[in-house]
Formats: structure tokens, C-alpha cells, sequence
């Protein structure tokens, strides 16, 4: 299974990477939104699985959300919010543009597991992370 | 209407607390009161809130102690990350304690990039503060500062 990780932090889509691979995930990264709808646009197969940031340059993690919602073939793409935007205002946004899930930054391996566990996601547990 | 006020030490030092257990996977400590904090070569990385408080927090620390930083957090030695991996390592720090600092602030805010750079000997010190306090880390200083208004 593929997923897709969209943030600005090299450092941290290297961390949630690194979480996903160990659980069997392919990875593929993108450091904005119009960087990951390039890489959707570009994907013979599309991720199961998009984690994005909120702030970024370029294109926002929101706009990210609603464009790949505006798109019937990208339906099939989990959308999990991993942010630092924690207000219950934010979140219900992030839900009502069509994100799946929300994690919000910091969190540990476990939770970013607990949520993928909750998504039908988790392929194969081999190790809690941190 | 909502009132914000500046973020007071306790909220702050509860913020970076946090970001040390969960992406350190380390505590901090308050830097010794007779031990000198000066910085010789340090990097600083700042956030700005905006909205009903304007201000940034800065977290300012000597460049070496970035390293380590970068590295406890991917798991690496810091001898073996790059100097653009380092920074931005110190700004997801200062990114997500400004999230955490803005989540408990409540009100309208709205958090901006983080910004990295070198900084001069006494940059950590000179600017003008709505508070600041130093931690400790691996033996080296930490300094955290609220800056009122914008830059």
C-alpha cells in the first residue's frame, strides 16, 4: 500500500515515514499541496493514504483536502489532518472539507498508528514506534 | 469577544515540555541561574502568531545543540545530518510549540511559518521581550522568548 505524506518539514515527513514503513507502506513525500496534487496527477497508482500538514507554503493542507475531494478519481484516498492546528473550530473544518482523520502534532508513533488502526489502515503492526 | 493575552512562561515551558517527551523523547531543565547562558554561535527559530496577540516565539540555542536536536528527533547522529536538515528540524520544534501555545491562547489566531537562521553572540539576549526563560539541554542553553508585536 502506498501513502502519501505532505509536508513542508523534510524532518518530519522523514519521522512519519519512517512510522509508515515500518507498518508496510510504500512512501512517496510532497513538501506542499500543489506538490501533491502533482504527484497524484502523476501516480499510475494512487496512495490509500494522504497525511498532510495545514501550514504550508504554496498550497495549505485545507486546500489540499478540498481539491483532492473536488476530484471523483481521487475518492479513494484516505485524507488524515497531521498538524499543529488543534482548536475544535480547525478540526471541524479539516472534517467538513473532507479530511478523514486528525492527528494532531506533537503525537507519538503509537497514536499516529492508533489513528490508522481506527481508518481500516494498519497492514501489518511490527513495532509501536515513538 | 475573546481577550488574549501574551503567553505567559508557565504556557510556553508547558509547550516545549511537551515537544521534548513526544519528539526528543527527552526532558528539559531549567538552565542553572549561575551558569553562564551566553551563545557563541547560535541558530534561532521563530514563529509568529497573529490575530488577537501579535508576536512570535523565538527558541534560540547554540548551533551544536541543534545538531542533536535534528538528530534525537530522526533518530540519527547529528554528525551525519546537513545543515538544511537542522534547521529545519529547530523549525518544526518551533512550529509545533507555537501550535501548542496558540491551541491553549484560545481566540482568533492564526500561526505563521517557522523562520531559521543564524543568529549574533547576543541576539538570544538583546531584543526586547514579553518574557523569556533559558532551559537546558545536553549541557547546553536553551533560550526561549515571547517578543511582543510584529518584526
Amino acid at each position: 500500500m502506498r501513502a502519501l505524506i505532505v509536508d513542508d518539514s523534510r524532518v518530519m515527513r522523514r519521522i512519519v515515514g519512517k512510522l509508515l514503513e515500518e507498518v508496510g507502506y510504500d512512501v512517496v513525500e510532497a513538501g506542499d499541496g500543489a506538490e501533491a496534487v502533482a504527484v497524484l496527477e502523476g501516480s499510475a497508482e494512487l496512495p490509500v493514504l494522504a497525511c498532510v500538514d495545514w501550514n504550508m507554503p504554496v498550497m495549505d493542507g485545507l486546500t489540499f483536502v478540498g481539491e483532492v475531494r473536488r476530484r471523483p478519481e481521487w475518492r479513494s484516498v484516505t485524507l488524515m489532518m497531521v498538524t499543529t492546528e488543534s482548536e475544535q473550530e480547525q478540526i471541524v473544518r479539516a472534517l467538513a472539507a473532507g479530511a478523514h482523520e486528525y492527528l494532531i502534532k506533537p503525537f507519538t508513533g503509537e497514536a499516529l498508528l492508533e489513528k490508522l488502526d481506527l481508518l481500516g489502515l494498519l497492514p501489518a503492526r511490527t513495532g509501536s514506534g515513538a | 469577544m475573546t481577550t488574549v493575552v501574551a503567553p505567559d512562561e508557565g504556557l510556553v515551558r508547558a509547550a516545549v515540555d511537551l515537544v521534548w517527551s513526544t519528539m526528543l523523547f527527552a526532558t528539559v531543565e531549567p538552565w542553572p541561574s549561575g551558569l553562564d547562558a551566553a551563545l557563541a554561535d547560535g541558530v534561532r527559530a521563530t514563529i509568529e502568531l497573529q490575530g488577537d496577540w501579535n508576536g512570535r516565539l523565538a527558541l534560540t540555542c547554540p548551533a551544536g545543540l541543534a545538531g542533536e536536536i535534528a538528530g534525537a528527533m530522526i533518530g540519527t547522529a547529528a554528525a551525519d545530518l546537513s545543515a538544511e536538515d537542522v534547521h529545519d528540524a529547530l523549525g518544526e520544534v518551533v512550529n509545533v510549540v507555537g501550535g501548542t501555545v496558540k491551541g491553549a491562547l484560545g481566540g482568533e489566531l492564526a500561526l505563521g511559518l517557522p523562520d531559521v537562521r543564524p543568529c549574533a553572540a547576543d541576539e538570544a539576549t538583546d531584543e526586547a521581550t514579553d518574557g523569556g526563560f533559558v532551559l537546558g539541554w545536553n549541557g547546553a542553553p536553551i533560550h526561549v522568548q515571547v517578543l511582543a508585536g510584529r518584526p
